[in-house]
C-alpha cells in the first residue's frame, strides 16, 4: 500500500485563520473535520481494496503449481489414475444420447487426450472452431467463469480496455510465438450502417472495414485509396417452409415454390459478382458439399400446374418472414423480400411480408413456428458438410416441420463415416432426399467482401475463421477495423455471433484454428492425432507458451477452459447467456447436464 | 310628428337604400376569410395542401406505374436504383421513362412518391379528428364539471404529456406490435393531451360569459350548454392547432415508418422508402433525396396553413 495517497500536509494551520470571527471559525472547523473524515475514510477504504485483493493474487498464485505439480507426476504413472490435481473438474459423460465427447483429461503438462464416444470425420475441424480458446484456469476461476469483459489469452495482442459502446483497445503481445503485429496498438469499432463504415474508410479513420454495401463496390473498386478484397465464405441462403402448416404440408406446394422461383433473378438484382444461385444446400467448395441431384430449374408454368394438381388452382394466402438484420448471404433483406413477393405472385400465391425482430425471429423459426416462408441463412462456422446439413436436417431439427427419414436416417450414418468416399454416397442420397422433400428452397450461396485502405499490407478476409489484425500493417503505430455491431461479450465460448468472434479471435487462440483455405492448422497444439479406433485423439501442446497474464500455458489450462463450456456440472460452467449455444451443438450436447 | 304610416314608409325606405348593406359589420368567419386571404404564407400552404390533395385524389391517372409492381421482367432495359431518366430531357429513349429513377426492386419512384402522398395525409387526417375528437371531449367535461373529474382527467393527461411524444409513441407500437394502425392510434394517443389543455382552458373563460349563464337561466340542460354555446365557441384555438397537429403528425409517421414500426413493406410510404434505402445515401442520392423532399413540403404545407390560420382567427390582430 502506497502511503502517499494519504498525506495531509496540504493544510497547514495559518495564522489568518484563526484571525478569523468566532462563527466563521467554528464553521471552518467544521469543514476541516468533515473533509478529514472523508480523507481518512477514503483512505482506509482504499488499504482494505489492496489487501483483499493482494490476499486473493497470493492465493490463487499459490494454488497454481499445487494443480500443476500433480500433473507433471502422472508423466510417467498411467492416465487412468484419478489426478488430484483435477478435482472439480470432473470431464467424463456417459455418451448419452448423440453426446460426442467422452472425455478430456490432462495426461502430462503438454499433453491432452481426448476421448471420443464415436468416430468424428470433423473433429479436428471442430477443434479449430474459437469457441474452444484456451484461457488460463486460475483467470476462469478468479472471474467466476464468465470472463466477460477481460479475456486473458495467448493470442497477437492483449486485451487493454472495452469502451462500452465505443471501442476495443488492444496491445500488441510482443512475446507472441507467430507473427508479431507491426503496430503497437489495435482498435475494433463498429457502426451498423454500411455507409457509415465507408465513410469512415474513406476518411481514413478506419483502416478496414466489414461488409461494405453491395451498391458501393464501384465506389471502392474506383478509389485509388481503397481495395476490396472478396471474403469468399461458404453460406446459403434459403427459404425455409414449415410443413406441420397447411397449405406447405403438401410437398406439391413446397415444390411448387422451389420451381416457380427464379433464382437467378434474385442473384443479379440484389447480390455481388461471384455469388450462384444454390445447386445444394451447401456450397461446392466444402468436400462432399454438393453430392446428388442439382436443383430444380425455374420453370413457372410446371409451378402453376404443380399448384392446380394441388388443388390451389387460384393460388393461397402466406406470409413471408424475415428479419431486417444484414448478413453475408443476405444484404438487402427487404428487397429480397419485395422480391420473392412478387415472383410468388406471379404463379398465384399473395404473399403479405412481416419482419419479425431479429431475436424472435430466430426463436420462431427455430421452433418451427412461422407459418408462411421465412428467408433465412446459414455461413458456415468449419468447412465440413455436417456443419451445413446436421445443424438443418436432422431429425431433432424442428425448423422445417417433420423431418422425413430419406435424407435424416443418411446423415446420421454419415455424420460417423470417416472415410469420405463412403461418407460421399450417403450426402448424395440426402441431397436427392432433400430435394425430393422441399423443407426449404436453397437460393443462392452468396460472395461478400471487405475493404481496406490501399496502404494496408498484407490484407485479407479469410473465407473460414476470423481476421486477425496482426497480419496487416498500415504504416502506422494503430491499426483500427470496423464491423456491423459491438461484441456481445468478449468470453467466445459462450457467444455465437461473429461480431463478437472476430474481437475474441485478437486476444484468445484454440489448440488448432484455420489456414485460409479452412484446413485445420494447429496453433497451441502442435499436432493433435487419432488412435487406430479413431476414438482417442491426442494433442501435444506447443512449449513455452505464455498466456497474456505472464503465467504459462499447460493442459490444465486446456482441459478447465473445455470444462468451463462442456460439462455443465463443472461450477465454472456460468458464460455469458448461459446458453452454449456452440458446445451444445458441436458435441451433440453438454455433459452431464442432468446433475 | 310622424304617423305610424310614414313611420314604415320611411322604415322601408332605409331597408330599400342598398348602401346600408354593405356597411354592415362582417360575421366573424368572414372576417377571419378575410383576414387569411390577406396573409401570403396562408394562402401559399393552402396551395401546398391543395395540390397535394389533388395528387393524393387523382394518384391513378398521374402515376405511370403501380406502386408497388416490381417492373424487372416487364419493362426492356430497366436497372434497379437507375437514376432518373426522361426522355425529353436528353435521357437515351434506348432506356425508360422512370422522372425519379426506380428504387431498389426495380418499381418506379414517382409513382410510390405520388401514392405516398395518399398515406399521409388519410394518416395525418385520420390521426388528427381521433386526437381533436377525444381531447376536446375529455377537455370539455373536465373543464365544464369541474371538481375530481377535472382533477382526474387532466391528471392523467399530464402524465401522458410527461413523455417525449416520439418515444411514447415508439413504445406504444413495440407494444402493440408495428403497422401502420398502430402508429396512427399512438401518435393519435400522444398527441391527445395538447387538445384536452387547451379545450379546458376554453371552457373554463367561457363558462363564466353571459351568454352562457343566459343559457342556464332559461333552464338549458348542461349537456346543450357545452354542445351549443361552449364548444362552438371554443374551437377556434383548436382548429389552428388540429391544422398544426397534421403535420406533426405526418412527421411522427414518418418517423415511425423509418425505425420499421409504422408502415411495412411493400406499402408506398415515405418514412419507410426513406429507411430502405438509407445506405445508397451516396450512390443512388435521388432514393433518399425525393421522399424527405415530400415530407418537407408537405409539413411546410400545413404549418404554413396553420401560422396563417392563428393570426386570421385571433381577434387582437383585427386591422
Amino acid at each position: 500500500m502506497t502511503a502517499g495517497q494519504c498525506r495531509l500536509d496540504w493544510f497547514p494551520p495559518s495564522d489568518v485563520f484563526w484571525r478569523e470571527t468566532k462563527l466563521r471559525n467554528l464553521l471552518r472547523l467544521l469543514g476541516v473535520l468533515l473533509a478529514l473524515s472523508m480523507v481518512a475514510a477514503a483512505c482506509g477504504s482504499d488499504s482494505d481494496d489492496t489487501a483483499t485483493t493482494d490476499d486473493e493474487s497470493t492465493t490463487t498464485t499459490e494454488a497454481a503449481p499445487d494443480d500443476t505439480e500433480p500433473a507433471e507426476e502422472t508423466t510417467t504413472t498411467a492416465a487412468a489414475e484419478p489426478d488430484p490435481g483435477y478435482e472439480g473438474v470432473s470431464l467424463t459423460g456417459a455418451c448419452e444420447g448423440d453426446q460426442k465427447i467422452e472425455s478430456i483429461s490432462a495426461v502430462d503438462e503438454f499433453t491432452v487426450e481426448f476421448g471420443l464416444c464415436n468416430t468424428d470425420p470433423a473433429f479436428l475441424a471442430k477443434l479449430a472452431f474459437l469457441v474452444h480458446g484456451i484461457q488460463p484456469a486460475e483467470h476462469l476461476e478468479a472471474t467466476g467463469g464468465a470472463p466477460l469483459r477481460e479475456p486473458v489469452g495467448t493470442g497477437p495482442y492483449s486485451l487493454v480496455e472495452w469502451v462500452a459502446g465505443d471501442s476495443v483497445v488492444y496491445a500488441r503481445n510482443d512475446d507472441y510465438y507467430g507473427t508479431v503485429a507491426p503496430h503497437e496498438t489495435a482498435v475494433l469499432r463498429w457502426a451498423t450502417e454500411g455507409a457509415q463504415r465507408l465513410i469512415e474508410l474513406q476518411s481514413g479513420q478506419v483502416h478496414g472495414i466489414t461488409f461494405p454495401s453491395t451498391d458501393d463496390y464501384p465506389v471502392i473498386e474506383d478509389d485509388p485509396e481503397l481495395t476490396l478484397i472478396p471474403k469468399p465464405e461458404a453460406n446459403i441462403l434459403y427459404f425455409g417452409m414449415t410443413n406441420t402448416f397447411p397449405p406447405f404440408d403438401n410437398v406439391d406446394v413446397r415444390k411448387a415454390v422451389a420451381v416457380g422461383i427464379d433464382r437467378q433473378r434474385i442473384v443479379d438484382q440484389f447480390f455481388p459478382d461471384g455469388s450462384e444461385p444454390a445447386s445444394h444446400f451447401t456450397p461446392c467448395t466444402v468436400e462432399n458439399g454438393c453430392e446428388g441431384e442439382s436443383w430444380y430449374d425455374f420453370d413457372p408454368e410446371a409451378a402453376k400446374q404443380l399448384l392446380a394438381d394441388a388443388g390451389f388452382a387460384d393460388g393461397f394466402e402466406t406470409t413471408i418472414y424475415y428479419r431486417d438484420v444484414f448478413r453475408g448471404y443476405l444484404p438487402e433483406p427487404g428487397a429480397v423480400a419485395v422480391d420473392l413477393q412478387d415472383q410468388l405472385a406471379d404463379i398465384g400465391i399473395t404473399a403479405s411480408i412481416e419482419v419479425m425482430e431479429s431475436g424472435a425471429f430466430i426463436e420462431e423459426s427455430q421452433a418451427g413456428n412461422l407459418e408462411g416462408i421465412h428467408m433465412l441463412g446459414w455461413t458456415g462456422d468449419y468447412p465440413h458438410v455436417t456443419n451445413f446439413l446436421d445443424g438443418h436436417f436432422s431429425e431433432q431439427i424442428e425448423q422445417f416441420g417433420d423431418q422425413d427419414p430419406s435424407y435424416t436416417t443418411p446423415l446420421a450414418e454419415a455424420s460417423k463415416t470417416t472415410d469420405t468416399a463412403a461418407a460421399g454416397v450417403l450426402y448424395a442420397e440426402a441431397n436427392t432426399a432433400i430435394k425430393e422433400f422441399v423443407p426449404m428452397v436453397p437460393v443462392l450461396h452468396s460472395s461478400t467482401a471487405f475493404a481496406y485502405g490501399a496502404n494496408v499490407d498484407g490484407a485479407y478476409a479469410p473465407p473460414w475463421g476470423q481476421v486477425l489484425f496482426n497480419l496487416m500493417d498500415n504504416g502506422e503505430d494503430t491499426f483500427v477495423f470496423m464491423q456491423g455491431n459491438e461484441p456481445i461479450s468478449l468470453y467466445c465460448a459462450d457467444e455465437s455471433d461473429g461480431e463478437s468472434l472476430r474481437a475474441c479471435a485478437q486476444v484468445v487462440e484454440g489448440l488448432y484454428g484455420y489456414a485460409p483455405d479452412g484446413t485445420p492448422i494447429p496453433q497451441l497444439a502442435t499436432e493433435c492425432a487419432e488412435d487406430e479406433a479413431g476414438t482417442t485423439w491426442t494433442c501435444n501442446l506447443r512449449t513455452g507458451v505464455k498466456f497474456h497474464d505472464g503465467s504459462d500455458l499447460d493442459a490444465n489450462d486446456v482441459v478447465a477452459s473445455f470444462s468451463a463450456g462442456l460439462d455443465a456440472a463443472d461450477p465454472l460452467h456460468v458464460g455469458n447467456t448461459g446458453a452454449w449455444t456452440y458446445y451444445d451443438y458441436l458435441w451433440g450436447g453438454l455433459l452431464n447436464a442432468e446433475g | 310628428m310622424l304617423t305610424n304610416k310614414q313611420a314604415i314608409e320611411q322604415l322601408e325606405a332605409l331597408a330599400a337604400d342598398q348602401s346600408l348593406l354593405t356597411e354592415k359589420p362582417l360575421s366573424q368567419g368572414r372576417l377571419a376569410m378575410k383576414r387569411f386571404r390577406g396573409r401570403k404564407s396562408g394562402m401559399i400552404g393552402l396551395a401546398i395542401v391543395m395540390f397535394l390533395v389533388l395528387v393524393a385524389i387523382f394518384a391513378p391517372l398521374i402515376a405511370p406505374y403501380d406502386p408497388d409492381d416490381v417492373l424487372i421482367g416487364e419493362v426492356d432495359n430497366i436497372t434497379r436504383r437507375a437514376p432518373p431518366c426522361i426522355h425529353v430531357l436528353g435521357c437515351d429513349p434506348e432506356l425508360p421513362q422512370h422522372i425519379l429513377g426506380t428504387d431498389g426492386n426495380t418499381r418506379d419512384q414517382f409513382s410510390r412518391i405520388v401514392y405516398g402522398s395518399r398515406v399521409s395525409l388519410t394518416l395525418g387526417l385520420f390521426t388528427v379528428t381521433l386526437a381533436l375528437v377525444v381531447g376536446t371531449s375529455l377537455g370539455a367535461v373536465a373543464g365544464y364539471t369541474g371538481g375530481w373529474l377535472d382533477n382526474v382527467i387532466m391528471r392523467i393527461m399530464d402524465v401522458v404529456l410527461g413523455f417525449p411524444s416520439l418515444l411514447l409513441a415508439i413504445t406504444i407500437v413495440s407494444v402493440f406490435g408495428p403497422g401502420l394502425r398502430n402508429a396512427l392510434i399512438a401518435i393519435a394517443v400522444v398527441s391527445i393531451p395538447a387538445y384536452a389543455r387547451v379545450m379546458r382552458a376554453q371552457v373554463l373563460a367561457i363558462k363564466e360569459t353571459d351568454y352562457v349563464s343566459a343559457a342556464r337561466a332559461l333552464g338549458a340542460a348542461p349537456r346543450q350548454i357545452l354542445l351549443r354555446r361552449v364548444i362552438p365557441n371554443a374551437m377556434t384555438p383548436l382548429v389552428v392547432l388540429a391544422t398544426l397537429g397534421i403535420a406533426t403528425a405526418i412527421l411522427e409517421a414518418a418517423g415511425l415508418s423509418f425505425l420499421g414500426l409504422g408502415a411495412q413493406p411493400p406499402l408506398a410510404e415515405w418514412g419507410s422508402m426513406l429507411a430502405s434505402e438509407r445506405n445508397q445515401v451516396f450512390t443512388s442520392p435521388h432514393l433518399v433525396f425525393f421522399p424527405g423532399l415530400a415530407i418537407m413540403i408537405t409539413v411546410l404545407g400545413f404549418n404554413l396553413i396553420g401560422d396563417g390560420l392563428r393570426d386570421a382567427l385571433d381577434p387582437t390582430l383585427n386591422r
